[in-house]
Formats: C-alpha cells, sequence, structure tokens
C-alpha cells in the first residue's frame, strides 16, 4: 500500500510518499514562494530520489480543505493531473483531520487551527491519545474567542497545531486552560500526515476518481456580516 | 493623520513617490473616493517610485493586477465584490504579507481590512486637477 501525497493548503507546501504506515520520503518547504512554482520542483525531486514512478503509487492523496483559496486549487489540480494520467484512484483528506496524525500524546486533545483572517479560524478537535485520532467535532469555521471559551470548557490538555497555532497560543495566553503549542517540527499541515490519514480512509474504501476531487470550503461565520461597512458611497 | 493638498498632477505623483518611500513591502494601502479621484494615477506613481516597469491600469474587469517592482505589487478594484465569498474567491487573503496590496473601492470590503491597514482617502481640491489626501497608518 504506497501513498503518494501532497498539502498546499497554507503557506507551506509538502509532498511524502508513505508505504504501509512508514513515511518513505517527505519534502517540505515553508517559505514565501508560491505552491504553483515548488509543488511540481519537489513531486519530482522526491520520485526520484525514492526511486519511485507514479505507476508504483496505489493511491494518491490531497488535502481538499478547509485553506487557502489558491493554495488548495494549486494542490488539487496536480493531483486530478497525476491521478488522471496514471489511472489512479485518489483520496480527499480534511486539512484538519490531516493534522491530527502530527502527533499522538496521552490524555490530550489536538486542536488544529488554520488562520482564516479577521480574527477567525479553521478548527477541528481530536483525541490523540492512542496511535489512531478520535474525531470530536465537524471541521468548522470560528472566531478564536468562541474557541478559546470552548477549549476553557473541555478541561483537558490541549495541543495546538497547524498554521494558525502561533496566532491562537499567542491570542489564548490569558485562557484557564492547559494549553501548549506543538513543536515547530510537527506544528504545520504535512503530507506525511495527509498520507497516513489517507491510508486509514483508504482501508475504508473512500476512494474518488480524479474527476470528483473537489475543494472543500469552509464558509466562514463573517459571511453573515456586512463586508461594506457602509453603504456604497456613489455610483461608478 | 497627514492631510496633504496635491496641486494638478504633478502634485499627485509626488504624494505617491512619497508613499512608496515609507512602505516596507507588505502593506495593504485601502484607497477611499470616488469615480476620477485618481486612484489609479496615484497607484501608478506609486508603483513607479518602486521601480515597476509594468503598466499599470485599473483592473477592473481582471478584479486584480500583479505588478513586479522593489516588491510585489497587487492592485485590486473592489468595485464588484459584493460579498465574502466574492472576495475570498479573488485569492485577496492569500496575498496578504506576500507583497503591498493596493486596493481601489476600498469601500466595499471595508471591514475585511486587516487593522494595520493604510487608509488614504481622497478629495477634490481647489481646482479640477487638486486634490486632497488624508493618510491614516503611514508616516510619510
Amino acid at each position: 500500500m504506497r501513498i503518494f501525497a501532497v498539502d498546499t493548503s497554507a503557506k507551506s507546501a509538502s509532498a511524502a510518499v508513505t508505504e504501509n504506515g512508514e513515511i518513505k520520503g517527505e519534502f517540505f518547504i515553508n517559505t514565501m514562494l508560491t505552491h504553483s512554482e515548488t509543488l511540481m520542483p519537489m513531486t519530482d525531486a522526491l520520485l526520484k530520489s525514492t526511486r519511485l514512478s507514479l505507476s508504483d503509487i496505489d493511491c494518491l492523496a490531497v488535502n481538499t480543505g478547509p485553506g487557502s483559496f489558491t493554495g488548495l486549487r494549486i494542490g488539487i489540480a496536480a493531483i486530478k493531473g497525476m491521478a488522471f494520467a496514471v489511472k489512479k484512484p485518489c483520496i480527499a483528506v480534511s486539512t484538519l483531520e490531516s493534522m491530527a496524525y502530527n502527533l499522538s500524546e496521552p490524555d490530550t486533545v489536538l486542536c488544529a487551527v488554520m488562520d482564516a483572517r479577521c480574527n477567525q479560524v479553521y478548527n477541528a478537535l481530536f483525541d490523540v491519545s492512542s496511535d489512531i485520532p478520535q474525531r470530536l467535532c465537524d471541521d468548522r469555521a470560528l472566531t478564536i474567542d468562541e474557541l478559546s471559551k470552548e477549549l476553557e470548557a473541555l478541561g483537558k490538555k490541549v495541543v495546538l497545531v497547524g498554521d494558525g497555532a502561533k496566532l491562537c497560543f499567542s491570542r489564548m495566553s490569558g485562557i484557564e486552560c492547559d494549553l501548549h503549542i506543538a513543536a515547530e517540527n510537527v506544528r504545520y499541515q504535512r503530507a506525511s500526515s495527509t498520507a497516513l490519514a489517507a491510508e486509514r480512509l483508504f482501508e475504508e474504501v473512500k476512494t474518488v476518481g480524479a474527476d470528483t476531487l473537489m475543494p472543500q470550503y469552509l464558509r466562514l461565520p463573517q459571511a453573515q456580516r456586512e463586508l461594506m461597512a457602509k453603504q456604497k458611497l456613489s455610483n461608478k | 493623520m497627514t492631510v496633504i493638498n496635491a496641486e494638478g498632477l504633478k502634485g499627485t505623483e509626488e504624494v505617491g513617490r512619497r508613499i512608496a518611500g515609507a512602505l516596507e513591502g507588505t502593506e495593504v494601502i485601502a484607497f477611499f473616493g470616488g469615480l476620477g479621484m485618481g486612484k489609479t494615477t496615484l497607484t501608478r506613481s506609486i508603483a513607479e517610485a518602486l521601480g515597476c516597469e509594468d503598466d499599470v491600469s485599473s483592473p477592473t474587469f481582471a478584479i486584480v493586477n500583479e505588478y513586479k517592482a522593489r516588491f510585489n505589487i497587487y492592485h485590486f478594484d473592489m468595485y464588484r465584490i459584493t460579498s465574502w465569498d466574492d472576495l475570498y474567491s479573488t485569492g485577496f487573503f492569500d496575498y496578504l504579507d506576500t507583497g503591498v496590496l493596493i486596493i481601489e473601492w476600498s469601500e466595499n470590503i471595508e471591514n475585511a481590512l486587516p487593522d494595520s491597514a493604510v487608509r488614504i482617502t481622497i478629495k477634490p481640491g481647489k481646482t479640477e486637477d487638486d486634490r486632497i489626501f488624508e493618510i491614516e497608518g503611514l508616516d510619510i
């Protein structure tokens, strides 16, 4: 069971190959470079270094959301193209769920957070006490204040992961919660975690064809609010 | 807040150069002011002062133009943006922190502007070609 996975959901980008639960290779980059410039060279380098070609892969996986509008489309388009070319099945992984595979710790709730801007985050909670993460809520978008209140009510040790972890950790400094931030090497979205999550989903026969892979955007709660501060001032 | 009375086209261009000189590379510059106030002219002056050799024109149809200069410049026209979904699908949130964002018709997305945004209100001056610039959030 060999999986090739990519993540381009936020600022960092990565590609990885796993085989039966082991990471065979991974390329991670966290610069300001555009994913469209880095993803294919990373993929090429990874496959060459692992002496693999796409036809050796059983399944292609990608984080399909939530995430940045452009980022998600880059990763999904790349996986669609590759899967179509080699006629292999695909697996869509929730970006937040993928991060639940970054670490496991006893008696710990993993809080995956992604910066959705305007003081909002994309979030899901997972029990990561065992090797297999247990989801505690659906993927959602909410304000940092709302999430703080929920974490206080949990009364458990919480570890923040994701591109929004640093933001939340500094904004939540005063809350009554045993709050930690994941170490840098396990903090961000990682394609290796996407691949490990995909292995589980593969076992559950949750594969799809390249043509049905779609971005999963989460509607921001602020969509309820006015975008304009006041009425349009004048006509163009 | 800095208020500048700019005389004629040359005055507006000088304001553009002064703004450009104060930029660090990741600012969000939000223009307020109606049609014909010189938002595109001001953008062109800022871009030129940053070494941009691309044509600068209003991105009315494209919604966003990208220019290469000392910093990446992303020139938005938000006139047709009326919902959060519209805004999200322009990639606006992906562009933040990757360059200087210059935004025409900021009125339409005022509640999505970061707190740190530079706000520039353009008003008519004494003569047809004069303008009054009110600049908040940037020392020029």
